[in-house]
């Protein structure tokens, strides 16, 4: 009869332990991820390179990335073909080729003119505060100048976006496929759909 | 012993009746053909996808992609990619960069073939009042030119709990992680009670309260057994990362649709992804984590 | 046991139809009604069945409506049974010992309620093998819910075979033989506790649904279980005191009348503690509490149904406190019916529908059951009353027989 009893609060305590058990082990998602540490083989995918693509000159945590380029979504570059020998940089220029752009960009004295970027000298470039050339291609040089906390979260992949796929060689957007960097601000548009009143 | 069992169903079921059968699974209407019947009766009594072996997998597989051509008249492919080694998908917020376009909620809508004709949605934007961190105090249903000044947004749909409360309160282990980390349902295996449902506490399940319609030109094609295929009546669904695209290595479709970049989503154990660089380097916070379900969504601000 | 033949069960099953089969107008027009009843519900699930869950009102956010509601209020009146079970076998109450045989009719019928109304609540009812230990995948001992499919058929099984045995030996004019029951007994007095307890713990499992999220949610089940249980007793015995040739002693009513009226208060008193912790500190968990007693942005449906409950509930309490049955039995009747209807939409009701308004994403919608949803409803309950009926008449002619054997044989003496 002991025993019996014995058997009894053994198998009420194991189930006791089986049902509590899981909930005090605490092995939460935070622990994996701390515990995570060996280097993953993210070109086990082989994920196919978009055309229009360049290699950033500096690298992500991860190494080498891409980034779409800019040159190509920019109709009309080079620039050297309508801006060649004879300048027509200031006035007369916005009103033949440029009249839509709108330069709605930082605030106050911070507030950029067309030679802030725009490389005077040669009009495929783009250049920084210190006269750098940059190439449209590595924009992020240019924006990185002033929004310096932009660019490293892009970088390390806080801000922005990753083209098409998470795994594989890193492609990201350039800061000109979202940002219009005459007028960055999104502009207001109505959202794509909505959701539906939930009461029938 | 499983092959045991799964003759004695089979013998119950050809004694039971095969009536019973064709009103199964999707039966809206009675079907047309003597092989659909034939199908339906085989799809009526196959095993929870977790227990079945690889040749019953492309068996389901290619019945569902026939099926879908005598239903739909389209041809589907349904995938069962396994998931990939040494993966768990976590996916980060950024409340401060969503500007609630609702781009992420139509491609969902068009990628997972969810019902046009309930607008079933996983994804839910709420316009946030500046001071409010309660998503509660959100507006869900607006409909005007965003951004609305003083506001801001935040998107809500499965969290993929690690210790996820809709799992336990499944009474057929019809619901489940994957071991990358994916919450999913088999369909086929849903008995419909809506536990799940009332165990959820971010309101991350939908169910088919009547049968979904999706337009014959809309549906999406590329689809995968746990992820987009098409669903009937009486069953739960849910976000699942976009199963059919996340292990083909793609983005999921909110992230990919998404024209602000608020979204980001990666593998939790590749310490130089970008999800790990946001958990790392940003200030994150996560939905109602007193309850113990462990999210792998995290919220972040810029 | 051992002179168990298969002519004798014959005997007693064919009987037993023939007793139902047979009977006055009045009888006949009764189970006629039922059965229109019953067909009604056949033919609105037909619809449901066909359109899906659809038919309902339920939506994505109120997920459980008036079938759940139900059937969470039905558990408890099978529970109840216990009330008449303790009492008749293990304090070997004479009265009590004659009228238990209704008591697990009673529960026989509630828990085959519970069973279909859990069954058109089902969005695939033919994947219900799924849920079949062996056959499907059982998540036990994960799922509440495998519990409680697991407790209710044991109930059930207990319920049906305990008065089985023993009407079959009273039927053969034989002693029943109580070391063979009694164990059953015991057990099946502790699994009343537990059918309710676990349909409780479904509920109050839940951290995502605060109203639910309360330990209090399992007592006060079965307080109200054990209140509007015993109410719907005597209700049952008051019909059949009037309505046939069984007569029920006036003490059991009393007796009835005591266990009704402690569990009243005793539920009222939790309910006053579950309303004073919504509101004396409300919190973000309260609003559920608030959508029902006061309504919320404007949506009020609950509103006139709680109160009214909870009127009904004070009102049937004081009733029974203040014994309005004391001369005429009959009195109880109104006083049996007001807390039974009170505490079914309390339990119900206004129990499930709250719990999930507002959303986790504090949304809100009213929820109203369909035509279809009433008629199922009613169909199931017609269902449940014709169970009843079909299992406690034949019951009784058996009892009637064998006192009146033991008396014929006692005179013999």
């Amino acid at each position: 009869m002991p025993k019996l009893r014995l058997v009894t609060i053994l198998l009420l305590s194991g189930l006791l332990v089986l049902a509590v058990a899981p909930a005090l082990a605490g092995h939460g998602i935070m622990e994996k991820v701390k515990e995570a540490n060996e280097p993953f083989d993210s070109l086990q995918i082989d994920t196919p390179l978009p055309k229009n693509t360049v290699q950033v000159k500096e690298e992500y945590q991860g190494g080498a990335f891409w980034v779409l380029s800019r040159k190509d979504s920019i109709g009309r570059f080079p620039c050297s073909r309508c801006h060649g020998k004879k300048k027509s940089f200031k006035r007369e220029g916005a009103a033949l080729a440029h009249g839509d752009i709108e330069l709605v960009h930082g605030q106050g004295e911070e507030r950029p003119e067309c030679k802030s970027c725009h490389n005077e000298k040669n009009l495929d470039l783009l250049s920084d505060k210190k006269d750098r050339e940059i190439d449209f291609d590595h924009s992020y040089q240019l924006c990185g100048q002033c929004h310096f906390r932009q660019k490293s979260d892009w970088v390390g992949g806080a801000h922005g976006k990753r083209h098409t796929y998470w795994i594989g060689k890193r492609v990201v957007w350039n800061c000109a496929t979202c940002h219009d960097p005459h007028s960055p601000r999104f502009k207001k548009r109505w959202p794509s759909t909505y959701s539906l009143p939930l009461d029938k | 012993m499983k092959c045991d069992r799964r003759t004695f169903v089979k013998g119950m079921g050809l004694t039971v009746a095969a009536g019973g059968a064709a009103l199964s699974a999707g039966c809206s209407s009675m079907p047309s053909s003597g092989e659909e019947m034939k199908l339906r009766f085989h799809e009526y009594f196959k095993e929870n996808y977790r227990l079945m072996t690889q040749l019953e997998k492309e068996q389901t597989v290619e019945r569902l992609a026939r099926l879908a051509k005598l239903n739909h008249d389209i041809d589907v492919q349904v995938g069962t990619q396994e998931p990939l080694e040494q993966v768990l998908y976590g996916y980060a917020f950024n409340v401060s960069r969503c500007e609630g376009f609702m781009d992420c909620v139509t491609a969902c809508v068009k990628e997972n073939n969810l019902d046009r004709n309930s607008k079933t949605q996983y994804i839910r934007i709420f316009e946030m009042e500046h001071g409010e961190t309660d998503v509660g105090s959100g507006d869900g249903k607006y409909f005007h030119e965003v951004p609305v000044p003083d506001h801001y947004y935040m998107g809500v749909q499965c969290f993929h709990c690690e210790s996820a409360p809709c799992i336990k309160a499944c009474p057929t282990k019809a619901t489940w992680r994957e071991p990358d980390g994916i919450v999913v349902v088999d369909y086929d295996w849903c008995i419909g009670c809506r536990y799940c449902m009332a165990a959820c506490p971010y309101w991350g399940r939908r169910f088919n309260w009547g049968e979904p319609h999706v337009p014959r030109a809309e549906i999406t094609k590329k689809q995968h057994y746990l992820g987009n295929r098409l669903r009937n009546k009486g069953e739960m669904e849910k976000c699942t990362f976009c199963i059919q695209r996340s292990r083909n290595g793609k983005l999921p479709a909110c992230v990919d649709a998404c024209p602000t970049g608020s979204r980001v989503f990666g593998n939790l154990l590749d310490p130089d992804s970008e999800i790990r660089f946001v958990l790392k380097n940003k200030k994150v916070f996560r939905m109602k984590e007193e309850l113990g379900t462990d999210p792998k969504f995290w919220y972040f601000i810029d | 046991m051992k002179n168990i033949h298969i002519n004798e069960i014959k005997a007693f099953v064919k009987d037993a139809v023939i007793w139902n089969l047979q009977g006055d107008t009045t009888y006949r027009v009764y189970i006629g009604v039922l059965m229109l009843f019953i067909a009604g519900g056949a033919y609105a699930y037909s619809v449901q069945f066909t359109y899906g869950l659809e038919a309902t009102g339920m939506s994505n956010i109120v997920s459980w409506g008036l079938y759940i509601s139900n059937f969470t209020f039905l558990v408890g009146v099978a529970a109840a049974a216990v009330m008449l079970i303790l009492p008749a076998y293990i304090f070997k109450d004479k009265d009590f010992h004659r009228i238990v045989i209704i008591g697990e009719g009673v529960a026989v019928g509630a828990l085959i309620m519970c069973l279909l109304f859990i069954t058109v609540d089902l969005g695939g009812p033919l994947r219900a093998w799924h849920l079949i230990p062996g056959i499907g995948l059982f998540n036990w001992p994960t799922s509440i819910l495998t519990w409680d499919v697991l407790v209710l058929n044991g109930y059930l099984a207990l319920n049906l075979l305990v008065p089985a045995y023993i009407l079959f030996c009273q039927y053969h004019n034989r002693k029943p033989d109580e070391s063979k029951y009694r164990p059953f007994v015991l057990l099946s007095i502790v699994w009343a506790i537990s059918i309710h307890m676990v349909t409780a713990f479904l509920y109050e499992g839940l951290p995502a649904r605060p109203f639910w999220n309360n330990p209090l949610m399992g007592p006060r089940f079965l307080a109200s279980a054990f209140a509007a249980g015993p109410a719907l007793m005597t209700v049952v015995l008051l019909v059949i005191d009037s309505m046939t040739v069984f007569k029920i002693d006036k003490t059991i009513f009393n007796k009835l009348r005591l266990i009704i009226t402690v569990s009243a208060i005793v539920n009222l008193i939790m309910l006053f503690s579950e309303i004073f912790k919504e509101f004396y500190a409300p919190t973000h968990h309260s609003l559920s509490a608030v959508y029902l007693y006061f309504g919320l942005d404007g949506y009020n449906s609950l509103v006139p149904w709680i109160w009214t409950a909870i009127t009904m509930n004070i009102l049937g309490t004081l009733m029974f406190a203040f014994n309005v049955g004391k001369k005429n039995v009959k009195m109880f009747f109104p006083a049996s019916v007001l807390l039974f209807t009170g505490i079914w939409i309390e339990k119900g009701f206004g129990l499930i529908v709250p719990g999930l308004v507002p959303s986790p994403m504090r949304e809100i919608t009213n929820y109203s059951p369909t035509w279809v949803e009433i008629f199922i409803t009613l169909g199931i309950v017609a269902m449940g009353i014709l169970v009843i009926t079909v299992l406690i008449r034949p019951a009784l002619i058996i009892e009637q027989r064998y006192q009146e054997h033991l008396a014929s044989k006692g005179e013999e003496h």
